[in-house]
């Protein structure tokens, strides 16, 4: 028989750790803001990022792109830690231990919760070897150059350190397309660096499927 | 709070309150002492409901999967605390952005709609018995989140027309 009580963790009941309104909290006059578990937050104003954007382009010219990827790697490496403390502390389960729809359900609230737009997970290529996850409204593809390049060389970091620190394995991360080259939504490939490196470069002239049916070639 | 209540207090301090605003903070001043009487009910009762439901469910299907079950029960629990709290807050917002957000793509997942419609069709019957009268500050908020989680509306929060 089922136990309602047992259903309940000293009478509580975990729900969305990550909704907007309970999860950034701010204190205006010590200008502050902070995520519910106490932890800084840093607001980046659109200025900023287009600065960093620029002053990169100017410093390091293409270069730029690994810059942004490597500081994607740091900030994703130290977002897996923090994400993995709050679920394990808030449902008790760790991400491994999670079923993957509510994984993704918590990813994806605590996306919108920092502003980075929707992200979504697409399995299809998953039994070879590729995880395509998209992200729409991403504010660092609406701030980037607008030029036939993909920009969200931070986030394919971010994803890159995320995902390999989620599976054990030394993941890279493609993006195929862009919110600043038109496109619906951002798209990245995540797999492994030697299986990614033949569709190195060819988000500029493939589009997203002819990419995926060249790396399962 | 009911953001058209925030909003009313936002210009409050440089002028007094128009008398149609007034009539809407008095409207739910009035209202508090029902809203935390029927949050203490649904609080007190929620146990023994959840759990006659939980027996009903599981005696009419027992060929779920009692995990399955469990999960739909949960998802009923957490339903029913965010409607609680929307009703003493009178703030819709709660139960969209914490509890739909949340649960409406876990119950697409996994399919339990037409566990969920029986559960929802005892559950009303049972608050019905067991709340009387305070239903009527709570069954409007119910009835929007059973609603928004089921392919077919939930029409009555008596438990007469479920579709399922």
């Amino acid at each position: 028989m089922i136990s309602v009580a047992d259903l309940l963790i000293d009478k509580q009941l975990p729900g969305n750790y990550f909704a907007v309104d309970t999860y950034v909290r701010g204190d205006l006059e010590m200008g502050l803001i902070e995520n519910r578990q106490g932890d800084r937050l840093i607001a980046l104003p659109e200025t900023l990022i287009q600065a960093i954007y620029a002053g990169l382009e100017k410093e390091t010219g293409q270069a730029s792109r690994l810059v942004l990827f490597n500081c994607g790697r740091w900030w994703g490496k130290n977002f897996y830690a923090r994400f993995r403390e709050q679920l394990t502390d808030y449902y008790r389960l760790s991400p491994a231990d999670m079923a993957m729809v509510e994984f993704l359900q918590a990813l994806q609230q605590c996306w919108i919760a920092h502003g980075w737009g929707k992200i979504d997970l697409d399995h299809t290529h998953q039994q070879r070897g590729f995880l395509v996850v998209k992200i729409c409204n991403s504010p660092f593809a609406r701030l980037a150059p607008q030029n036939q390049q993909t920009s969200c060389h931070l986030e394919a970091g971010i994803l890159s350190a995320f995902f390999s620190q989620l599976t054990g394995r030394d993941l890279h991360c493609l993006q195929t397309t862009c919110e600043s080259m038109g496109a619906d939504c951002n798209r990245f490939v995540l797999g492994l660096q030697k299986r990614l490196e033949p569709a190195e470069g060819m988000a500029a002239i493939a589009d997203h499927d002819s990419i995926m049916q060249q790396l399962c070639q | 709070m009911h953001p058209q209540i925030e909003e009313i207090f936002d210009d409050a301090g440089s002028r007094y309150l128009k008398i149609e605003e007034l009539r809407l903070v008095a409207q739910y001043a009035s209202s508090v002492p029902d809203r935390l009487a029927t949050y203490r009910s649904l609080r007190d009762c929620e146990l023994d409901v959840m759990q006659w439901v939980a027996d009903q469910l599981q005696a009419e299907m027992p060929q779920e999967p009692e995990a399955t079950l469990e999960r739909s029960i949960t998802n009923a629990l957490l339903m029913l605390r965010h409607c609680g709290l929307t009703m003493l807050l009178n703030q819709d917002s709660i139960v969209k952005e914490r509890f739909l957000n949340w649960v409406q793509p876990t119950v697409e997942v996994y399919n339990t709609q037409a566990i969920d419609a029986r559960l929802y069709q005892l559950l009303n019957q049972r608050l019905d018995e067991a709340l009387g009268k305070q239903m009527i500050l709570l069954s409007p908020i119910l009835l929007m989140a059973q609603n928004a989680l089921l392919p077919q509306k939930v029409e009555s929060v008596n438990g007469v027309a479920i579709g399922w």
